[in-house]
């Protein structure tokens, strides 16, 4: 019903291009995000939605009506700002009430609808209040308040919670993904966020420089990024990338200086058939790497650099070469600067792309995705010296 | 021991509290001392600065000529008359002035373009502060750049323009005039005002319901209301208390402005003090009226710029 289609959109200011060609479609009921780093378009992306922008070229359509040229009153959209753009000559019941009456509702009508939106985010104290009286995470349930309180088909968000602290955001973003549940509506967010943008999305496309680099659920993205700029953004800490040649000859590997990195001879054959290389960089995420203080098959060796407990995961910063690698390990662990250690990837959950166009290099049958996570007990007994971090399902969860 | 750590601490605790208490006192002292001498002295200071000059006037207002000249000045006169103030009503007194009708061109002139600043200046400043055009920056630049030659400079260019335009001797000639200063000073204050408000309100205001016009009507307007305020009454004063444009553009004595009246006083053959002292005091009051009026709105508009929080 109020699906969101962009077909080929395209936004230019004079020569910058802010929106390179993105096509996207938004399914109804569906909550995606936009995430990418500052300035890749996300904004702009946003409020062409919204009607805010004219488009340059492409088309836009919300519910099979292609939207391009009417206003954003006549769009049946609502949208929640950063700042949160609360009118600040209005109480708060103005503010609420500002949308209904500029749609000719009738005042009991609107009186119900307010107290109602007001009673379902806990701001019914504050109706007779002005903006400023407000604190900012009050006054970020105003500003959701006057978009719920419309029942638009589609929501969007821009950073929303990014001026909370970080307690506050951890609760609004639940808040906001059951609201999402509740009224069942069309929500595009945007956030540089990659943590919000992994636990409210139902899918996500990773913008850079304007255009989307790949658009599918977090796990998606994160278990399969489609090139360089999604592996190395998606995650915390980010993916090691290593840059090297691609080795054929022999049991299949990528040299990165005067270390060998094996690889599956699955991805090895693939590399052939596309055409890749030699140039590739080679992609292994912190918890698909097995530390340990022997040498082990298929393992590269290292030096400890630097080591960081959080708590509940221990990170290893390590040397290789002149490469700086991310590992981690379990908390109990005790590693110490500068010692040797070898490094071992999961042969199953590592990564290469072409080193020219930054693609993803992946055989069709078993992209690492969807091969199976090691699981933690034969980890342990491969690597009896060093206990492994167990794979936690949550994606990014140790920010 | 115990017993020695106990008086220790009991004179560390009396030290302590006088400590405390002699703080106290500073402090009160301070603040009675910045509060009250300090703030109000400068403001007593301040008011007689700016007070001096209306006493003064309506001193020499009710004198005669000859206590007008007497040596050291007396503040209340001993012979007191408001004789002075017949030249409202009664042109002879005035040396053939109609004050009246100035009064009246004046009010005309100063509300025009009072009224024509804002028109303009709203929409060029908005436009200014919003819009993306090309030429945008230069364009700004040469608005400001009016102010910064002074006003004799455009004295001949215009009176002659005005000829041309057979514009002498008319209100609206004289608005125009005015127009040159007043526009820039008032396209630059309102474009600071407009700068201040997050573009986001007008993008919420267009979401929520209005088109880009009525979002301005709704949501800017508003904001920008103490701004539009101290604009206009910087606009009126200017004109209402412009001399050398007045004075060049009208020869006809039906469409002088109270300054240029005013200054009729003091001629080779008379000097008029205390009629001068009359007027000039009544030249004065709307000014400060407007300032009692709107005063709630110029300090905002000083203060806040325009929104905050
Ligand atoms: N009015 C404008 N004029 C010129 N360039 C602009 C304008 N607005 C945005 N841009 C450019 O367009 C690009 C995308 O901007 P946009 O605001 O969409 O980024 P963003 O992804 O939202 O970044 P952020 O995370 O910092 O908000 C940037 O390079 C920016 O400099
Ligand atoms: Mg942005």
């Amino acid at each position: 019903m109020a699906e969101v289609v962009l077909t080929d959109v395209v936004k230019t200011y004079g020569t910058v291009i802010a929106v390179d060609n993105v096509s996207l479609t938004v399914e109804d009921g569906e909550f995606v995000t936009l995430v990418g780093p500052s300035g890749c378009g996300k904004t702009t992306t946003l409020n062409l939605i919204a009607g805010l922008l004219d488009i340059t070229s492409g088309t836009i359509a919300i519910g099979g009506r292609v939207i391009n040229d009417l206003d954003p009153k006549d769009r049946d959209i609502a949208m929640v700002f950063q700042n949160y753009a609360l009118y600040p000559h209005k109480s708060v019941y103005e503010n609420l009430a500002f949308p209904l009456k500029m749609r000719g509702e009738k005042k009991d009508e609107i009186e119900r609808k307010v107290r109602a939106a007001a009673d379902s985010l806990g701001i019914k104290e504050l109706l007779d209040r002005r903006p400023r009286e407000l604190s900012g995470g009050q006054q970020q349930r105003v500003a959701l308040g006057r978009a719920v309180v419309r029942n638009p088909q589609v929501f969007l968000m821009d950073e929303p919670l990014s001026n909370l602290d970080a307690k506050l955001r951890v609760q609004t973003r639940a808040e906001i993904k059951r609201l999402h549940r509740d009224l069942n509506a069309t929500v595009v967010y945007v956030t540089h966020d990659q943590l919000e943008a992994m636990t409210m999305s139902d899918r996500v496309a990773v913008m850079g420089g304007g255009t989307v680099h790949q658009y599918g659920t977090p796990l998606e993205v994160f278990d399969t990024p489609a090139d360089l700029f999604v592996a190395s953004f998606i995650g915390s800490p980010a993916m090691n990338i290593l840059r090297g040649t691609l080795q054929q000859d022999g049991a299949a590997s990528v040299r990165v200086g005067s270390s060998r990195w094996p690889l599956p001879q699955r991805l090895s054959t693939a590399a052939k058939a596309m055409n890749a290389g030699p140039d590739v960089a080679y992609g292994v995420r912190h918890r698909d790497l097995s530390v340990s203080r022997t040498e082990m098959p298929d393992s590269v060796h290292g030096i400890v650099y630097a080591v960081e407990p959080t708590g509940d995961i221990t990170f290893v910063h390590a040397r290789v070469g002149s490469d700086a690698i991310v590992a981690s390990v379990e908390p109990d662990v005790d590693l110490a600067p500068d010692e040797d250690v070898w490094l071992a990837p999961n042969l199953d959950r590592i990564h290469i792309f072409d080193g020219v166009t930054g693609l993803a290099i992946r055989d069709k049958i078993t992209s690492p995705g969807q091969a199976p996570r090691a699981s933690f007990a034969s980890e342990a007994m491969a690597f009896e010296d060093l206990p492994v971090a167990p794979e936690v399902p949550s994606v990014t969860g140790r920010e | 021991m115990a017993v020695a750590t106990k008086l220790q601490g009991t004179t560390a605790d009396a030290s302590h509290e006088d400590l405390v208490a002699r703080t106290r006192r500073r402090r009160r002292i301070e603040s009675i001392l910045i509060d009250k001498v300090l703030a109000y002295g400068f403001l007593i200071v301040m008011s007689i600065f700016a007070l001096f000059p209306f006493a003064w006037m309506f001193s020499t207002s009710i004198k005669t000529p000859q206590e007008a000249f007497v040596i050291p000045p007396r503040w209340i006169p001993h012979h007191i008359t408001f004789s002075a103030y017949r030249v409202f009503w009664d042109t002879h007194a005035a040396n053939n002035n109609n004050i009246a009708r100035y009064f009246l061109n004046s009010t005309i002139v100063s509300i025009g373009t009072m009224i024509l600043s804002v028109l303009i200046a709203v929409p060029a400043a908005y436009a200014f502060a919003r819009f993306i055009f090309p030429g945008k920056n230069p364009f700004f630049y040469i608005i400001l750049g009016r102010n910064m030659f002074p006003l004799v400079v455009f004295l001949v260019p215009l009176f002659q323009l005005m000829a041309t335009l057979k514009l002498q001797n008319n209100y609206f000639g004289l608005v125009l005039a005015y127009l040159t200063f007043s526009l820039p000073l008032a396209i630059w204050l309102l474009k600071g005002f407009f700068d201040n408000i997050p573009v986001e309100l007008e993008k919420a205001a267009r979401i929520d319901g209005c088109t880009r016009f009525g979002a301005f009507l709704r949501v800017i307007l508003p904001l920008t209301t103490p701004g539009i305020v101290a604009t206009a009454i910087y606009s009126f004063i200017g004109a209402w208390n412009e001399y050398i444009f007045a004075t060049t553009l009208t020869s006809d004595p039906k469409l002088r402005t109270l300054p240029v009246g005013q200054a009729f006083f003091l001629n080779e053959n008379s000097s008029q003090w205390a009629e001068l002292m009359a007027v000039s005091l009544v030249i004065s009051i709307p000014v400060v009226a407007f300032f009692l009026l709107l005063q709630r709105y110029f300090i905002r508009a000083l203060t806040e710029g325009a929104v905050k929080g």
